[in-house]
């Protein structure tokens, strides 16, 4: 190979592999992922239980009609699946707090289950216990507004149903918005804020200091003390400094000013393309791309996922639902076979490829291709450095995710809401992810169609570079 | 007796690699331990670990891991016997890692 393309290659490896190096050594960050990761069990079962219910309720519901026999029948157990996605879904702003915690603990050297427990403290200090709701009024008509406002009552208002609620202040209780998705940066910024300040006091050794005579196990009890208040009281003097200043509570800002904007942007088109050539790119380089990327990927990608299954379970609406491209999405329509869509490059090496060499690979990567496991692709092949396929590999993820964020946007296929293992094939991975959405799996197999083609010409390219090699050879 | 830690991120194509290191390993009669974790977990299990071996896609991480794993040597897994599932040429390069310490 050409002398010019080595040395690019190498500056490239020498200034590739630090970054990789620096976000997978930066402990904050890489609790942030370990953080969702944990929380995993917890969204899974929202995700079950509410795909569940898609298929118990929601589909019936459109084919038959709503109050229809199976769905019916279903009952008790569509409320299993409630009572399920209350414990999930509704608190994981909850959870996510206390693993948050626990990992930065683990990641310092901290005893890391009171350093979970103080954060999730922490967390639910920023909460409002007075949260203002609208009350229906049973049995009162929008005639009797009148009436009822010359009585004095007031905050009345006549929905377009017809029924009339009244603005009620409820007490000694929290709203699932703040302890679910829309509460996760809220959950990040003071847990992870919150955490700090009890982790550095642990470190700097401000705690109370017992006798000798004091059993061990009581000593250790007493570390903690100091330094897991003062992180609970700074997290309720912030939030109260907040509702003086601004008169919201933090998450009223956090999520309107940050956690929307932010997610918004990441599920935008171009941030899209330049995540997937990023992985892509670190991949090129040898480097688990997603495994590198992934504080960013679980930070923005994961809430969005979760914020639009919210939504879904809030309103029953796909339109309703705020992130065209979440967690998910990169797995459902991009990555089938593993990062690249290397299904499509086994698929039309098995095909097209006169090279032994090759072919040998694909066959050991075939199988494991279907599980989206493909390392055997990437270093066998290899990929890893090879001039011939950087362009093809570039080019698929970032082409597969326009045509499927295009697909979304149109309203054709609803955005990714529910959670699926990585292992899950082809198609199936989109019609589960989708909420069981058959012109998303259709629109999984069109891109994996459209990867064959684009590596295609690259595979021939391949026979043709060893035709050549060959014959230089002979 | 030895001990063999692989380690990738998610521990899933290192967890082939060890299906097939396990059986090369009895075709040899070699007394061999080996098994796969995800990156998280590579501290939890250094201890029990002879050797570490880390899948090349995560090499970034090989100082990372060998500052957790003390004494234990850490190294990672060649990339062209990875990709080709070389599990007899690995299994040389776990053993010959062991000898080393």
């Amino acid at each position: 190979m050409a002398t010019p393309l080595d040395g690019f290659m190498n500056w490239m490896e020498k200034n590739f592999m630090p970054v990789a190096q620096k976000i997978g050594n930066q402990r904050h960050l890489v609790a942030i992922r370990d953080a969702f990761i944990s929380i995993m069990p917890v969204t899974m079962a929202g995700s079950v239980a509410t795909l569940l219910n898609v298929f118990f309720r929601d589909l019936p519901n459109t084919w038959w009609g709503a109050g229809n026999a199976f769905t019916e029948a279903c009952t008790q157990l569509i409320n299993v699946n409630v009572n399920v996605f209350n414990g999930t879904i509704s608190i994981l702003a909850l959870c996510f707090a206390f693993t948050l915690g626990y990992q930065l603990c683990k990641a310092y050297d901290v005893s890391p289950i009171s350093g979970g427990a103080v954060s999730l403290a922490a967390v639910v200090a920023t909460m409002n216990f007075a949260p203002e709701f609208a009350y229906t009024l049973p049995g009162v008509g929008a005639d009797a507004v009148k009436a009822l406002e010359a009585a004095g009552l007031t905050g009345l208002t006549v929905t377009d149903a017809g029924a009339v609620t009244m603005s009620v202040t409820g007490s000694s209780m929290i709203s699932t918005v703040l302890t679910s998705a829309t509460g996760l940066f809220t959950a990040l910024i003071f847990g992870l804020a919150c955490s700090m300040i009890y982790i550095k006091l642990i470190q700097a050794k401000l705690t109370i200091k017992l006798p000798d005579s004091v059993p061990p196990a009581v000593n250790s009890a007493f570390v903690a003390m100091i330094p897991g208040v003062l992180a609970i009281f700074a997290s309720a003097v912030v939030t109260q400094i907040c509702v003086v200043v601004s008169g919201a509570y933090p998450n009223d800002l956090i999520s309107e000013f940050i956690q929307r904007p932010l997610l918004g942007m990441s599920s935008g088109f171009f941030s899209v393309l330049l995540v997937q050539f990023l992985i892509q790119l670190f991949w090129f380089f040898g480097i688990h791309g997603m495994n590198v990327l992934a504080p960013i990927i679980e930070g923005v990608y994961t809430p969005a996922l979760l914020e639009n299954l919210s939504v879904w379970n809030a309103t029953g609406d796909i339109s309703q639902m705020p992130y065209m491209w979440t967690r998910g999405s990169f797995d459902a329509f991009t990555m089938m076979g593993g990062s690249g869509l290397t299904l499509g490059l086994i698929i039309a090496i098995l095909f097209f490829s006169k090279r032994e060499d090759s072919k040998t690979i694909a066959k050991i990567a075939g199988p494991m291709g279907i599980f989206n496991i493909n390392e055997p692709v990437i270093f066998g092949m290899p990929i890893v450095l090879n001039p011939i396929y950087f362009i093809p590999w570039i080019l698929v993820p970032v082409i597969t995710s326009a045509i499927a964020l295009g697909f979304t946007y149109a309203g054709i296929i609803p955005p990714v809401y529910i959670q699926v293992p990585w292992i899950m094939p082809a198609g199936l991975y989109a019609f589960f992810a989708t909420g069981g959405n058959i012109m998303a799996a259709l629109v999984a197999l069109l891109n994996l169609a459209i990867s064959v083609v684009i590596y295609l010409p690259f595979v021939i390219m391949a026979n043709k570079e060893q035709e050549k090699q060959q014959a230089q050879a002979a | 007796m030895v001990n063999i830690l692989l380690c990738c991120s998610a521990g899933m194509s290192t967890s082939m690699m060890v299906s097939k290191m396990q059986s090369n390993a009895d075709e040899r009669g070699i007394e061999a331990t080996i098994w796969a974790v995800p990156e998280a977990e590579a501290e939890a299990n250094a201890a029990k670990a002879d050797v570490i071996l880390l899948g090349p896609q995560v090499r970034f991480l090989l100082d990372k891991i060998r500052a957790v794993a003390g004494t234990t040597p850490v190294d990672v897994i060649d990339m062209m016997a990875y990709g080709m599932m070389d599990a007899p040429k690995v299994l040389d390069q776990a053993i010959k890692l062991i000898g080393h310490e």
